[in-house]
Parts: C-alpha cells; sequence; structure tokens
C-alpha cells in the first residue's frame, strides 16, 4: 500500500496536475481580489464593526467640515444636499440646516458628533474622534478663528442605515474571505507535496535533476525576486478610479482581470518551478555549492591554493626549491611594489629604495633558477643515457640468450636424429627417442618464438613498410593454411570485400599476425563449429575479425590471455607455445594496427585494425 | 672424386661432430676446423667441396672466413647460425655464402641442402650454355623452355602445365612481384575473378617440387598482400 501511494505520488502525470493546480488557485485567488477591488463592498466592513469607527466614515466627516469651512470662507451655502446636520456660527452670521440649532439637540445625535467651540475640536460621548484629532484635519484647522462655533452630527436614523449596510457588506464578504483562505491553504498544501517529490521519480530512491537545475542557486533566488518585484508592481499599478463603481464590469476591467490572471499564472509557473529547483538542490546539498558566489569564491580559493601549495612538489626536490623560490619572489615583489606606491604617493624620496631592493631579489631569483634548471638538465640526460643503457643492454641479452639457446638445441636435435637413425635400439628405444624428437622441436618453435616476441615489444624489430592489400593477404593466409584448416575438421565462414583494402604494413609480419589468430582459432574451436573470418572497410578503417566457438569453458579474462604463456586450456596439453596471440598483438602493433580480444560466453573473436592507406593504387609490376 | 669432401667449421665439438656422423652416414669424407683460421687452413691443403661455416666463432669469425675463402675458391658454402635475423642472412649471402641455415636446423633439411648445393656445383660446368634464349636460370633452377623442362640442382622436375607456365612467367621476370590475376590471366588465359585460392594452390604445389623446405622458401616467395615473386639470384 505505501509503495503503491509512492508511486502514485511521484507520477509525473500527478505532479502535473498538482502544480497546474497551484498555478490555477493563485491566478483564480488575484482574479477575484480584483473583481472584489471592482465590484464588491469595501473591505473595511470585515475589520472595523461599527461604521462610524471605519475610514469610510472618516472620508464623510472630513467633507462635511471642508463643507463648513467653505461656508465660513465664502460666507455662501452651497446649493446641495448633505445628509448631516449643521450649525456655523462665526458672530456675525449663523448658518444652519436646523431649527433647534443648540448643542444639546447636536449632542443627542451621539455616535456622530462633532464640535468646535473655543478654539478646540471636541467628539461625542460615543463618536470616534480620528477625524478631528487628525493632524489633517488640525492643519486645516489653521483657518478657523476662536470664536468660530461649529457643531456636525449625523442624524442617527443615517447612522443606523450605514450601519445595517455596513453590516450586510460584512457578511457578504465572509464566504469570499474563507474561499481566499481556503484556497491559501490548499496552494500551500500544493507546494509541500511538490517540494517534498521534487527530484524522485518512480521506482528508484535516486534524486533526479532537471535542466532548471543547472542554473546557479543564487542566479535562481534573483530571479525569483525580480519575478515578484515585476508581479506586483503590475498588480499595483491598476488605476485607483476602478475601484469606485458598481454595477456590471466594464469591458476594460474584464481585459484587466484576464491580463492579471495570465500574468499571475505566468509569474507564479516561473516562480514555482524555480522554487522546486531551489528544494531539489536543498535535497540533493548543493543548495549553496551550486551557487555563483560560491563558485567564484571556490575559483579565487582553488586559485590561491595553488598558487601558496608547494605539497604537489615535495617528491621533487628541485622544483620544490623552485616553487619556493617563485612563492618568495611574487611575495616579496608585491609587497616591494605596494611600499613604492605608498612611498610615491606620500611623496617620500624613499620612494627610490624598493626597486632597487627588487634588482637585488630579480638577480637573486634568476640566478637561483639558473641553478636549478642546470640541475634539472643533469638529472633529465642522467636518466636518458641510463634508459639507452638499459635499452641496448636488453638488445644484447636478448642476442645472447638466443645464441644460448640455440647453440645446444642444435646439438640436441643433431643427436636425437642420429639415434633415431641408429640400428640396434629395441622398440621403447625408438619411442623415446622420437619423443626426444618431437619436444626438441617444440621447443625449438618455442624458442623462436619467444625472441620474434621479445625482440618486437622491446622494439628492436626492423619493419618493412609497404602498401599491401589486406583483402589479398587474408585470402593468401587462408589459401596458406588450406591444409591445416581441412585437418582440423571446422567449416570456415569468409566475408571478404569486393574491393581491395590497401594499408601500409610490415606483409611478413602481418601474416604471421593472421597465421597465429587462424592457427589459434582451429586450435581451440569445438569440434563441427565454424570459423568466421570477415573483413570490411568502415570509415577508412579496414577492420578484420576472426570468430570461433571455444571448445572448452573459457574460464579467463581477454587480459589472461593476452599475458605471454598463457594457453587456452590451463592444462597445457596441446601443441604450441601459448604465445601466438602475444606474437599477433605484438606485430600487429609493430605494424600500426590495433588489435583487440573480446570473450563473450564461448565465442572468442579478435578483432584487428588497420587506417587504410591513402593512395589506393598497390605496388604490382 | 667419388667422396664429396665436406669441411665443418664450428666452435662447438658437439655440433661438429653430429655434422660429421650426420654426413658421413651421407657418404661424404668431413673434415673438422674449430675456428675462421683453421678453415682457411684446411679449404687450401686438403680436398674440400663444400664448407658449412659458423658466423660466431673465436679469432676469425664465419663472416670475415667466407669473404677470404672467396678469394680463391668458389666452392659452395654453406652458412649455420643462431643469427636468424633477415638481415643476417642477406649479409651473410652477400658475402658470398650460397645458402643460410639457422640453427636450430633440421639435420634432414641440412642434408638435403648440401646435397643440392654439392650438385649445383658439380654440373657448373653446364651453366656455361645456361644464356642461350632457350635456357632461363636462378639460383640452381634451369628452365629449358624448347624442351619445357625444369631441373633443379641439376634434377629433373616434373611439373603439370600450368605450374610450367606459372614458373615460366615468373622466372622469366625475376625479382618482379605478380598479382594473383596478373598470373591468372596470364597462365589461364581467362579474366580473374576471386582466384587467389587457385593461384595459391598452384604456388604450393611448385614450391613442394622445387624448394627444399617448402616453408622457407628459397626461390618461389609468397609476397604478403601484394602477389607473387622467384627471387633473383
Amino acid at each position: 500500500m505505501d509503495t503503491k501511494l509512492r508511486s502514485f505520488s511521484r507520477n509525473p502525470a500527478v505532479k502535473t496536475i498538482a502544480f497546474v493546480l497551484f498555478v490555477l488557485l493563485i491566478a483564480a485567488q488575484v482574479v477575484s481580489l480584483q473583481y472584489l477591488r471592482f465590484q464588491g463592498p469595501n473591505p473595511e466592513s470585515l475589520f472595523v464593526a461599527k461604521y462610524k469607527d471605519s475610514s469610510s466614515f472618516e472620508g464623510e466627516v472630513s467633507r462635511a467640515i471642508a463643507f463648513t469651512r467653505d461656508i465660513l470662507e465664502s460666507k455662501v451655502v452651497p446649493k446641495k444636499y448633505v445628509e448631516f446636520l449643521y450649525y456655523i456660527n462665526d458672530i456675525d452670521n449663523t448658518w444652519t440646516n436646523v431649527k433647534d440649532a443648540s448643542r444639546e439637540f447636536f449632542a443627542r445625535n451621539d455616535t456622530a458628533f462633532y464640535a468646535y467651540d473655543n478654539g478646540n475640536w471636541a467628539a461625542g460621548e460615543n463618536t470616534n474622534p480620528a477625524p478631528v484629532v487628525n493632524d489633517y484635519y488640525n492643519n486645516y484647522d489653521a483657518g478657523l478663528k476662536q470664536y468660530y462655533t461649529i457643531y456636525i452630527a449625523f442624524p442617527q436614523s443615517y447612522m443606523e442605515q450605514k450601519q445595517a449596510a455596513w453590516q450586510k457588506n460584512s457578511n457578504r464578504l465572509k464566504p469570499y474571505i474563507i474561499a481566499l483562505a481556503f484556497g491559501t491553504v490548499l496552494e500551500l498544501l500544493l507546494l509541500a507535496y511538490l517540494a517534498a517529490v521534487a527530484g524522485r521519480k518512480r521506482g528508484d530512491n535516486e534524486l533526479h535533476t532537471s535542466g532548471l537545475d543547472s542554473v546557479y542557486t543564487d542566479l535562481q533566488i534573483a530571479f525569483i525576486i525580480l519575478i515578484l518585484v515585476v508581479w506586483l508592481r503590475i498588480i499595483s499599478g491598476v488605476p485607483n478610479i476602478w475601484r469606485v463603481g458598481q454595477g456590471p464590469l466594464s469591458t476594460a476591467q474584464i481585459f484587466s482581470m484576464a491580463y492579471f490572471a495570465l500574468v499571475t499564472a505566468a509569474a507564479s509557473t516561473a516562480g514555482g518551478l524555480l522554487f522546486l529547483s531551489l528544494i531539489r538542490k536543498l535535497k540533493a546539498r548543493r543548495f549553496l555549492k551550486h551557487s555563483l558566489l560560491y563558485q567564484i569564491g571556490y575559483f579565487i580559493y582553488d586559485l590561491l591554493k595553488s598558487l601558496f601549495d608547494g605539497r604537489k612538489f615535495e617528491k621533487y626536490p628541485l622544483t620544490k626549491s623552485l616553487f619556493y623560490r617563485q612563492l618568495l619572489f611574487i611575495c616579496s615583489s608585491f609587497l616591494l611594489v605596494l611600499t613604492t606606491f605608498l612611498l610615491i604617493a606620500s611623496g617620500n624620496n624613499m620612494a627610490i629604495l624598493p626597486p632597487l631592493l627588487e634588482a637585488g631579489i630579480l638577480y637573486w631569483f634568476i640566478k637561483g633558477n639558473r641553478k636549478t634548471f642546470d640541475e634539472i638538465n643533469k638529472g633529465f640526460n642522467e636518466s636518458l643515457e641510463e634508459q639507452m643503457k638499459s635499452e641496448r643492454m636488453k638488445i644484447a641479452l636478448i642476442t645472447n640468450v638466443s645464441h644460448d639457446l640455440k647453440t645446444p638445441l642444435t646439438s640436441i636435435i643433431s643427436y636425437a636424429d642420429l639415434l633415431s637413425n641408429e640400428e640396434g635400439l629395441t622398440d621403447t628405444a625408438r619411442d623415446y627417442v622420437k619423443i626426444l624428437i618431437d619436444k626438441s622441436n617444440r621447443l625449438k618453435h618455442t624458442v623462436s618464438d619467444l625472441f620474434d616476441l621479445a625482440k618486437s615489444t622491446s622494439g628492436n624489430m626492423p619493419v618493412e613498410f609497404e602498401k599491401i592489400d589486406l583483402k589479398k593477404l587474408v585470402e593468401q593466409t587462408l589459401a596458406d593454411m588450406n591444409s591445416d584448416i581441412e585437418r582440423s575438421g571446422l567449416a570456415l565462414r569468409t566475408k571478404l570485400p569486393e574491393a581491395s583494402l590497401n594499408i601500409t604494413a610490415d606483409g611478413k609480419k602481418l601474416y604471421r599476425v593472421f597465421q597465429n589468430v587462424l592457427d589459434n582459432a582451429l586450435k581451440y574451436s569445438l569440434q563441427g563449429t565454424r570459423v568466421y573470418v570477415e573483413l570490411e572497410n568502415k570509415n577508412g578503417t579496414a577492420v578484420a575479425t576472426v570468430k570461433n566457438t571455444a571448445g572448452y569453458e573459457m574460464d579467463f579474462t581477454v587480459d589472461e590471455i593476452m599475458q605471454r604463456f598463457s594457453r587456452g586450456d590451463k592444462s597445457r596439453t596441446t601443441e604450441g607455445s601459448g604465445l601466438g596471440l602475444s606474437i599477433a598483438e605484438s606485430f600487429t602493433q609493430v605494424c600500426g594496427g590495433d588489435f583487440k580480444v573480446e570473450i563473450d560466453g564461448d565465442l572468442f573473436k579478435v578483432t584487428i585494425r588497420f587506417k587504410l592507406a591513402q593512395n589506393s593504387i598497390p605496388a604490382i609490376a | 672424386m667419388d667422396k664429396a669432401g665436406i669441411l665443418v667449421v664450428d666452435d662447438d665439438r658437439e655440433i661438429s661432430n653430429a655434422l660429421e656422423k650426420l654426413l658421413l652416414r651421407e657418404g661424404y669424407s668431413v673434415s673438422i676446423a674449430c675456428n675462421g683460421l683453421e678453415a682457411l687452413d684446411k679449404v687450401m691443403t686438403e680436398n674440400i667441396q663444400l664448407i658449412l661455416l659458423d658466423i660466431m666463432m673465436p679469432k676469425l669469425d664465419g663472416l670475415s672466413a667466407t669473404l677470404k675463402i672467396r678469394e680463391k675458391k668458389n666452392i659452395p658454402i654453406i652458412i649455420l647460425s643462431a643469427k636468424s635475423e633477415d638481415s643476417d642472412k642477406i649479409l651473410g649471402l652477400s658475402m658470398g655464402a650460397d645458402d643460410y641455415v639457422t640453427k636450430p636446423f633440421n639435420p634432414q633439411e641440412l642434408m638435403a641442402r648440401v646435397k643440392s648445393q654439392l650438385r649445383r656445383y658439380m654440373k657448373f660446368g653446364d651453366i656455361g650454355s645456361a644464356h642461350s634464349s632457350s635456357r632461363i636460370c636462378v639460383g640452381g633452377l634451369f628452365l629449358d623452355t624448347d624442351a619445357k623442362q625444369l631441373t633443379v640442382d641439376g634434377e629433373q622436375i616434373r611439373l603439370t602445365a600450368k605450374e610450367y607456365r606459372i614458373l615460366e612467367l615468373l622466372m622469366k621476370n625475376a625479382g618482379i612481384v605478380f598479382s594473383a590475376e596478373k598470373i591468372y590471366e596470364a597462365v589461364w588465359n581467362e579474366a580473374a575473378y576471386s582466384v587467389e585460392n587457385t593461384v595459391m594452390v598452384h604456388i604450393r604445389r611448385i614450391r613442394e617440387k622445387i624448394e627444399i623446405n617448402p616453408k622457407e622458401p628459397n626461390y618461389l616467395k609468397v609476397v604478403w598482400g601484394i602477389g607473387y615473386k622467384i627471387e633473383k639470384l
């Protein structure tokens, strides 16, 4: 059950749906907020229970005060209906819209009563004093004279009506608010889910990164901030006049909402993706490491470290001294240049001293380096000489050992032959002599193979390069080995190209290569199977392959079989020196080709590659 | 001159003794030298028809000895050496040796080579007429184009018509490499199409008839990856 849930939650389709849902929710929230802004009731009613305490009412009061002030200044009552009651007196004149203009009368409407007398503003017992204690209105007071009397009151019935509407507003708004809050919770849950499965896939516990993760962390954060700023600017850039107005939405408002939805969706998609990428990085513990700042810092650190870290020179005393001398030189030069500048800047005459000192250091630096380089050169020459000497010794060794092995072998073979022709030998003795002859001949071949190999691997084998046709060479080798092939009882399947494949190599050596490889295939193949010899031109390379099915279990690796003296069957009963493949490999390399052995189950495959020669006309008379 | 005298020169006593026994068994008379100087001495004083000469010897080495002997005599010299490089062989032959056998050698093969060299040497008088147009001569091979007959070191060899024509083509152009196609077109008079095997089979048969060791031919050689040729000797 657990794994089922996991597999479901990691399903890419589910993840995509969650992300789309997240984006749509945010867009819907923004659009509905916008709708409320255009159309809906004043949101203040949610936070302020009484209309008299609201800023809307403050506006009404300030308009009323402005109204009274206008009258005081112009001495004329504007022809305008007002909801409030007023009494204005500047000693000479009195303006009012009530009959009983006593303060008591006004004070009866105590939820909305404001009075100005004796140079001070006062508010009724249950009145919100904010409009008259506000700085804005106090500044405005500057124009009011001490002897003015102003009473302003909103009738109780008017206030009750307003309060009822206010309450209705609040009730109308509540479902929206709940919906918005619910949407926000849902968004957070979706985001939490997306963050939890970010970088996870079904079927494994690995953390998978995406292309976006290759962007540096700090750049991603900067992008997120940039997106937020741009989005906020667009959102807040809507003209205020749209806020007022009731009735059906205008076309401009609908367009604006659609625009908002698109912008918000785009912003939340981009922001969400970047956020999830950051989460993946956090999970992969490369949040910090994969930031541009860290990378730059590390680069500088690494540079400094490599400059001052002498550890890699530890094994080489000569370069070590070179390194420390260089370090000292750089540091002292830097300090000297710095002091020179400082001295020049301060107008000190001593500025001439550091350059002189620097010249001395330079002299010491160059002299020390030259000595070290001399030592290095000497060591290099010595090791080169040593190498040449050992090379010469190797050649001498091969020649001498070859002679010392061949000479006694000559005697053995000769006397074995003489013995075999001796008359009066018993049958048993004759058998023994036969074995002697067989084994000494085998020894002869092994010794010869061994020296061929030693010479070719030590680079002491003369190679005669000429332009040859690899196809012809393979055909010749197959024809030459015809009797061996027939004797083996194995079928040969050849696939050769129509055209010739000209390469530059030593024909005699290459014949040995193919002879040995085929010999190997004939010797170790399962009876009744086929040996495949193929040759083809692969993009300017001649590729020859010899494949056969082993007649025994090949419980060894390619490296093991290519090691000198190793033989396919570990019992070492069959004829052969075990050097065939090694010789083939070495000869191929000497000729400039590539020799590769592959083992796949019972399949034994040898691939020989040669670059085709540029000019394809072989040298034939 | 019923018994040919053969000089065996080798600093290894066992080898020269074995060679002596082998040669005696073949019916030659044998004398032995241990170094080049001794060999020079014996060549001058004894009746010697062929020399088996080692290269690495004290006092005077085989190659120098060959040069010195060649100043006086043109008897066949077969070099016996542990040095098996092609360059060693070429050096030995260019010093005037007639054959080069590497140690360890197959006794039977060596005897065959001795016999062949001797035969060629004894019949040397016949070579005088070899320069006529109807005779082609390469080393010990004599091809009589009139009689369509081949002799190797004086011994007649039977060849089939195709074998003869291949050999004639290659001997007339000794030293030149022919591809299988060229040989086929010249001998079979047909267009050549995948004939490598056919030609190679014939080449092998010819080698078995004219070479002492077909695996290491002296005359008819495969130039791997190119074609076939008769070595110019």
